[in-house]
């Protein structure tokens, strides 16, 4: 359960959020919608507690991130959007790295690493440097070793971002089973494809501002536009920075 | 905590271990200072060598064949001089000549001091030992007929010598030694600080440059715990770096005609030890404010200019104390870098340190490792430095 309240944020004298409110429930996926520089990855990282808001707070199941950053941490399994990857560590050593961050013990770790790899395709690349990785491979094992701890809420920022066919079913697949396990995920994008396809609920930001939130159905309905991606234009008040 | 600065530790030295080319050339850094010291000195020793023969070349010997005669006894080897023996000398082709005039005969016969010349460039190094040997043996001869002359009127040869004048030189075999030596910490030096860079840069400025600071940081992971996880990963490189420049030293100082230079240097077990046991506490220091340095800046790129420029820097307190040594005080023990720099020169001197001195040195880089670690540490949880400031 992730929970946003008039979230405020500036970097010098530029306002990057302003005033951003939505909630996103336990089982469902919910969509952040917006054009590149809306707000949404700083959003994500107000949520991830590394960056402190100027005004607002953000909850995870119940609890302000900034009462106990480390507990977050623990309830948060984060992609952002530069996935990262240590060039001369394997697939396998990214999982374990972070899984060991997280305390797990030994043998479930293994386990679980193993699963991971395989439910996301990776099993042939386990043990293979991250070097010579495509794009998809990268963001495949940066997803991996983000749900090594089996978080509850799970912030995903642009991950399909640049994917192949395959990779993005496989990361599709993934968002659909977590769902079906009753956790909480909220990703970034600014592809409507994506969102329309995937998302329960949808909140579209635009410069800084929540603009809409509902259902896909409801966004139609409330604009009442038939197609979903006139529905967004509307909304936002201009197709700037969006893709189809 | 302490399982997650294992896991940091551990990822970090893998990550290190498998990036050849900076392991390499941290490894192969230390091993410069002992060759050129080698080379160095295996020339300085070839010149001085006291068995070499000793050639004097001399203008007029038939004018003096009684000091000449002398002069081979005393194991020199005499040969003619050229008639270009002046212009010869200046060009560094001889290392000095004798030149005997006509009338030294009768000057000598006639108790006249017996004019001599000695040539030689005063200037050229490599000749120095030559010249000296030479003149040495001349004050001999000079001497020897002084006391036979006042022999033969019956006069003690001791009336003429008021002054019995003999040197005690005070330092042992081993501080003359380390005069020469005095450069061997500043390589010391150099090595604590250049072993770990690449590895204190890569686990910084690297990170965010890469993008996977963000990532990790989302962990619920205490900043201390990455700061020294980070840490200690440079500092097993730098004590890597610091093994093998001792371990070179050594081999290197056995290999080296020392005794050819006079010296006598022990430098065994004992004394490579004693120079670790300095030498380690500071690359802690270093390695600590490698990483707070490199997580301060900007860019990789700027990591490396700050850092290169902090290893330098690091040299001078030695490079200073070799040119002007310092009496050393308690005070000066907590003082990073400076103790060590005396405290290596003292081993090298083959002294031995108190036991208190080696605790204030170590005492004081582990206090200064641990502001710059907590500076680190609070570094990590600025959001300016986490993604980077424009």
């Amino acid at each position: 359960m992730i929970e946003v309240r008039r979230l405020h944020k500036r970097f010098g004298s530029v306002v990057a959020v302003e005033d951003v409110s939505f909630a996103a429930s336990d089982g469902m996926v919910t969509g952040l919608l917006g054009p590149n520089g809306a707000g949404k990855t700083t959003t994500l990282r107000m949520l991830t507690t590394l960056l402190e808001p100027d005004r607002g707070s953000c909850l995870l199941d119940g609890r302000d991130v900034r009462e106990d950053p480390m507990d977050a941490r623990r309830r948060l399994g984060v992609l952002p959007d530069v996935h990262g990857l240590y060039p001369r560590l394997t697939a396998r050593e990214h999982v374990r790295y972070f899984g060991e961050l997280h305390g797990l013990a030994r043998e479930q770790l293994l386990v679980r690493t193993r699963e991971l790899l395989a439910e996301l395709g990776l099993s042939e690349l386990a043990d293979r440097r991250a070097q010579g990785f495509s794009h998809g491979e990268r963001a495949k094992v940066a997803l991996a070793r983000a749900l090594v701890h089996d978080p509850q809420n799970v912030l995903l920022d642009e991950p399909t971002n640049g994917l192949d066919v395959m990779s993005t079913r496989a990361v599709r697949e993934i968002i659909r089973g977590l769902r079906a396990r009753g956790r909480c995920v909220l990703f970034s994008s600014h592809v409507m494809q994506e969102v329309g396809a995937l998302c329960d609920r949808i909140v579209v930001i635009a410069r800084g501002r929540v603009v809409a939130d509902g259902t896909p159905d409801e966004l139609r309905a409330r604009t009442g536009r038939e197609n979903l991606e006139e529905a967004f234009v509307q909304a936002i008040g201009s197709d700037q920075g969006l893709s189809r | 905590m302490m399982r997650q600065l294992w896991a940091v530790l551990r990822k970090e030295t893998l990550d290190h271990l498998r990036d050849r080319r900076s392991m390499f050339s941290a490894l192969l850094m230390p091993l410069v200072g002992p060759a050129l010291f080698a080379g160095l000195f295996t020339v300085i020793a070839s010149w001085n060598r006291e068995d070499k023969p000793l050639l004097v070349h001399v203008a007029g010997a038939q004018n003096a064949p009684n000091l000449v005669a002398f002069l081979e006894r005393n194991g020199a080897s005499i040969r003619e001089a050229p008639p270009d023996f002046e212009a010869r000398v200046r060009d560094g082709d001889l290392d000095l000549a004798i030149s005997v005039p006509d009338d030294y005969g009768k000057d000598f016969t006639g108790g006249v001091p017996a004019a001599l010349e000695l040539v030689f460039d005063g200037s050229r190094n490599r000749s120095r030992p030559a010249v000296l040997r030479t003149e040495r043996l001349l004050r001999q001869y000079s001497a020897q007929l002084g006391a036979l002359r006042l022999l033969a009127r019956g006069v003690s040869p001791t009336l003429a010598a008021p002054l019995a004048l003999s040197e005690v030189n005070l330092a042992t075999p081993e501080k003359t030694a380390a005069n020469a030596l005095g450069i061997l910490p500043m390589f010391l030096l150099i090595a604590a600080f250049i072993g770990g860079m690449p590895a204190a840069i890569d686990a910084t400025a690297g990170e965010r440059e890469r993008g996977s600071l963000e990532p990790l940081l989302v962990n619920p992971v205490h900043r201390a715990s990455l700061v020294a996880g980070k840490w200690l990963a440079a500092v097993a490189v730098a004590w890597m770096a610091l093994l093998i420049a001792v371990a070179a030293f050594a081999v290197a100082l056995s290999r080296v005609p020392l005794q050819d230079l006079g010296v006598q240097l022990r430098f065994g077990p004992p004394e490579a030890a004693r120079l670790l046991l300095v030498a380690l506490p500071l690359a802690l220091v270093a390695g600590a404010l490698q990483i707070a340095l490199a997580l301060f800046a900007r860019t990789f790129k700027e990591a490396q200019t700050y850092l290169s420029a902090v290893a330098l820097l690091a040299t001078l307190p030695a490079a200073f104390l070799s040119l002007a040594p310092l009496k050393e005080a308690a005070w000066m023990m907590w003082v990073p870098l400076l103790s060590q720099a005396l405290l290596l020169g003292d081993v090298m001197r083959g002294e031995y340190p108190p036991l208190h001195w080696l605790l204030s040195s170590a005492g004081g880089s582990l206090a200064a490792s641990a502001v710059f670690l907590f500076a680190a540490a609070r570094l990590l949880g600025n959001e300016r430095i986490v993604f980077g400031r424009g």
